[in-house]
């Protein structure tokens, strides 16, 4: 364990602990832009800037490891004109678009240029202009919102293991390009970290202000893994799929089809009850005229020519519980060992 | 050499400006070379520790303008101080200087230039505006005056790099920062391209390089160097383990040729690498039945097995590279043959023949005296050079001799000696292959020197030897040692084996006198072009340089391939900007030992996991094993990223 003290009060971490983690753990709070609790510190906002005693330099608290007896201090003069002069830089041709961001109201840049009330900013650069070089049917990426804090690059390499995106050019002229499109499978994992609106679900554009959504927890019904999603609600229509960090087997990581998936959930084409073919065409019937007739059905195949001639398939989008039951339901209740699944085939 | 007008480097202030004759202060943190090129006067400098001036007609101004242009153009953009302030301070001195400045403008540069120098990620922005908070306090008259007479100031004539302290160390000039960035952020591929830009064996000098760079790693001033060696040794292991293979890039120049290599080593190989990259005809003339020269003929197994050295020698064969095996050139094929049949001859034949201690019994031919690179040949190739001895005695204090002794176990000589006439703090060999040798149980004599070998019916029986003391230093700095009269004493031994230097067999020259060799038998060539006098004959390597580093040797062999493209092309062979700025940072040191980062240090150096040295030395096991993902990814997180910028005005 190593003791050091912050803003001083004395901390006792375990030895490899960052500056960042230490603080949070006794409740100071070091602003922070492109930290990511699931990511490996990137370093590249300098907000989390700290002094330590006896050196020069002030130090990112975030790729920092704490040592035995050094004295940190979170606040100060020059640390706030660091912050300052980072978050200004930031804003430098930054798009003042807030009101049509769909970020805007949970914008980390927003915040933080709120908390250290930057009302004016005396830099000026001239505007690059930028494409759009990284984009796919459902991401859409927004070039100049774009801090290039790389939390999307570093998402993309750290948790999905693809490496789809990268940074192409130096200076103000580099930005973040989709440097091999085609393993791209569209996760969303870049825009779930995304802390501005540089990146956004381009089914969800101009749909809902982030205050007026309510957000249903539930589960992904795609697959047996049982990710947990947040439905994003407004008048009753799904608008987007967000997760929140840390939360399920999924730790805030959905698929493609977890994050984008959803518009069945209001299509007109939607089944909503059981259908019954009568006289050649489909006919709404409650679930205890079709269950009925279901079991009527199977009981007369299974009379005359013996449960083996009925076949269950069941699906990959069930849970372990629920397959589970269907066989014991096929084998039990209807007699055929023929079962099956779709993940098999 | 000319007075320096003003100097800030390092944060000595030395301030000639008002002064003359004797009270012309000297400057002591840097020596400024004074010409760049032979017809190019240095007159000032801007860089990362600070604003050297020598000619009082430089604009600071301007200077400032082009050296914050670079600086912007060399962010990686992976910060926002630098991304962004760099960008908002060369726009404001641009400005400046086209006569367009505004009087707010210096306070914007001051405060930007103090947050970015705070704060960025890495010494680009650290060092970047260092020079400017320099220029902006010392000669803050200039700058008011350029915004004030609102008229364009002259541009200037200037040189400007980036470079690194171990980027400039690596003889080849790897770009160490990138490739283990690429390491940190889990992109190993990428990673390997960086490397491969430069070098097409990061197996082999991932394992053997003396690593100069570790010696320049600015990470050392706050605990120890980054493991650069060993993280170019796993992205090729990577690689390797995922049986990857590697896509070269062949951008074949407008015109190609057929080039002949000599010596498949290093060297060679690195030549043969650079020329198939640009299309031409490359075939390679090896005496031996297999590629490496002295990495495969002089290094061991347990620091070097053989498939990596071959599969990354094959994979230059998969390019179209023809390996002749087993010819000798001199000897199976003339010289000028292959002059004759080609653009060009590359001339990497290395160093393969021991020197001699000049002590007596030493031209007798005693069975048990075998020469280092013999010895270590013989081992290499499988054999026992001696069977009958078991009880050697290595004298020498280089890698050569380290890995005499090493090998010796391995080939099942228990009673391993080696005899060193300085102490082990003056000895050449790589500290790590010392130590490696201690935990192994090699007996060190060290101040003692050879004096005799005694012989019984022709066969080693001892070798004499004297007790050394160390006196004055001589010219290379290192105490001299003198014999302590009367303190002979005998090591009983029936294998000794000298591994104090190594020679060229030239006999490939014979009757070649317009091809210049030196009195220690190097070729002569061009330093930074590897062309000897006669113009279609390049050499590199050992047998231009003299025994050196297996890096060295890459590096002639890439700078002779772009030579021999550019002769093949009709180019003329002219120094590169980045040729005299090689000789530039020879005199403006990119690393400073003694510099105070101000940053908190203290994360540990990984290192490998070894074998047991009781169990390893009787085997040819390779001895480190390399590291884990994890370990290579925290080990590149520990590089401070060490760019720098200089511009020079002429």
């Amino acid at each position: 364990m190593v003791t050091l003290t912050i803003d001083g009060k004395e901390v006792t971490v375990p030895q490899g602990t960052t500056i960042l983690e230490a603080a949070k753990s006794v409740d100071i709070r070091i602003p922070t832009l492109c930290y990511h609790e699931r990511l490996n510190p990137i370093g590249s906002c300098r907000m989390c800037v700290v002094e330590i005693d006896g050196f020069g330099h002030p130090m990112a608290a975030c790729t920092t490891p704490v040592e035995d007896g050094i004295e940190v201090t979170t606040n100060s003069d020059r640390l706030t004109r660091i912050r300052q002069d980072s978050l200004k830089l930031i804003l430098v041709n930054h798009p003042l678009d807030c009101p049509i961001c769909d970020k805007g109201g949970e914008c980390l840049l927003q915040d933080l240029v709120y908390e250290h009330g930057i009302d004016k900013v005396e830099y000026t650069a001239a505007k690059v202009d930028r494409d759009s070089l990284y984009a796919t049917p459902l991401i859409r990426y927004w070039p100049d919102r774009c801090i290039m804090c790389l939390r999307c690059v570093t998402a993309c390499q750290e948790i999905k293991g693809i490496g789809a995106i990268s940074i192409e050019g130096d200076g103000y002229g580099a930005q973040v390009v989709a440097v091999d499109p085609e393993i791209c499978q569209s996760c969303g994992e870049c825009l779930q970290v995304c802390p501005t609106g540089a990146l956004t679900a381009d089914l969800s554009r101009y749909r809902g202000r982030t205050w007026l959504i309510d957000r249903v927890p539930t589960t992904c019904t795609y697959c047996g893994c049982g990710c947990q999603l947040e439905l994003n609600v407004q008048n009753n229509q799904v608008i987007a799929v967000t997760t929140k960090d840390g939360v399920g087997v999924n730790q805030g990581s959905l698929c493609v089809k977890g994050r984008f998936g959803y518009e069945f959930i209001n299509s007109d084409d939607r089944l909503k009850t059981p259908m019954i073919k009568q006289n050649g065409e489909f006919q709404e019937a409650s679930w205890d005229e079709a269950l009925s007739l279901v079991a009527e059905k199977f009981s007369a195949i299974k009379a005359e020519h013996g449960g083996g001639a009925i076949g269950g398939l069941t699906s990959a989008r069930c849970s372990n519980e629920e397959n589970y039951l269907f066989q014991k339901f096929m084998r039990a209740a209807i007699g055929t060992n023929n079962v099956d699944h779709c993940a098999r085939l | 050499m000319a007075e320096i007008l003003f100097s800030s480097w390092g944060g000595e202030v030395v301030d000639n400006r008002d002064k003359e004759g004797q009270d012309l202060e000297p400057v002591n943190s840097v020596e400024l070379p004074e010409y760049f090129r032979q017809d190019e006067a240095v007159k000032a400098l801007m860089g990362w520790y600070g604003l050297v001036i020598r000619d009082p007609e430089t604009d600071v101004v301007d200077l400032s303008r082009v050296y914050m242009k670079e600086i912007q153009e060399k962010s990686c953009g992976k910060c926002f101080l630098c991304r962004i302030g760099t960008r908002v301070m060369a726009e404001t001195l641009e400005r400046i200087c086209q006569g367009q400045g505004k009087p707010q403008d210096l306070e914007v540069l001051g405060r930007l230039a103090e947050s970015i120098q705070e704060s960025s990620k890495c010494n680009i922005g650290q060092s970047g505006p260092v020079p400017i908070l320099h220029a902006l306090e010392h000669f803050a008259e200039k700058f008011e005056a350029a915004i004030n007479d609102k008229k364009a100031v002259p541009a200037g004539s200037y040189h400007s790099k980036l470079t690194a302290p171990c980027m400039d160390a690596c003889p080849i000039h790897l770009d160490i920062p990138t490739y283990v960035e690429c390491i940190k952020e889990g992109r190993f591929q990428d990673s390997l391209d960086v490397i491969r830009e430069k070098l097409p064996l990061p197996g082999v000098v991932g394992r053997v390089c003396v690593r100069p760079c570790e010696e320049h790693c600015r990470r050392m001033n706050l605990d120890a160097p980054i493991s650069i060696k060993f993280l170019k040794r796993f992205v090729a292991d990577y690689e390797l383990g995922k049986g990857k293979e590697p896509e070269f890039e062949i951008e074949p120049s407008e015109k190609t040729g057929k080039v002949a290599i000599v010596g498949a080593g290093p060297s060679g190989v690195t030549c043969a690498y650079h020329l198939a990259r640009k299309g031409h005809d490359v075939t390679v003339y090896e005496r031996f039945d297999e590629p490496g020269g002295m990495s495969a003929m002089g290094i061991p197994d347990y620091r070097l097995p053989r498939p990596i050295l071959r599969e990354e020698v094959d994979r230059i064969e998969r390019m179209g590279v023809k390996f002749n095996y087993e010819t000798v050139v001199g000897k199976d094929i003339k010289l000028s043959q292959l002059e004759a049949d080609n653009d060009a001859v590359f001339i990497a034949i290395g160093a393969h023949l021991g020197t001699t201690m000049g002590v007596e019994g030493e031209e007798e031919n005693y069975d048990g005296y075998i020469s280092g690179v013999q010895y270590l040949l013989d081992i290499n190739q499988g054999r026992d050079p001696y069977p009958a001895g078991k009880k050697v005695v290595v004298v020498g204090g280089g890698n050569v001799a380290i890995d005499c002794v090493r090998c010796s176990f391995r080939v099942d000589k228990p009673d391993v000696n080696l005899v060193y006439r300085r102490t082990k703090n003056e000895m050449p060999a790589d500290h790590v292959e010392i130590h490696d040798a201690e935990e192994e149980k090699v007996n060190f004599h060290y101040l003692t020197h050879p004096v005799k070998i005694i012989a019984e019916n022709g066969k080693v029986v001892g070798l004499e030897c004297v007790r050394m003391e160390l006196g004055e230093a001589d010219e290379s700095g290192r105490r001299r040692p003198v014999a302590v009269e009367g303190s002979e004493f005998v090591i009983d031994c029936d294998i000794v084996v000298p591994a104090i230097g190594q020679t060229m067999d030239l006999s490939l020259l014979e009757g070649r006198e317009d091809v210049k060799t030196t009195r220690w038998k190097t070729i002569v060539v061009d330093e930074l072009t590897k062309q000897s006098d006669e113009p279609k004959i390049f050499s590199g390597g050992d047998c231009e340089t003299g025994p050196g580093a297996l890096i060295t040797a890459c590096a002639g062999g890439r700078t002779a391939a772009f030579s021999i493209d550019k002769m093949i092309n009709g180019r003329s062979l002219e120094y590169s900007e980045d040729d005299y700025f090689d000789k530039f940072f020879k005199k403006v040191k990119v690393y400073d030992q003694s510099e105070d980062i101000g940053f908190l240090g203290g994360r540990e150096r990984k290192e490998l996991e070894m074998l047991d040295p009781d169990t390893r030395k009787f085997t040819n096991d390779e001895v480190e094993q390399g590291f884990s993902i994890q370990d290579a990814m925290a080990e590149a997180d520990r590089c401070l990223r060490c760019y720098r910028v200089a511009t020079v005005k002429v």
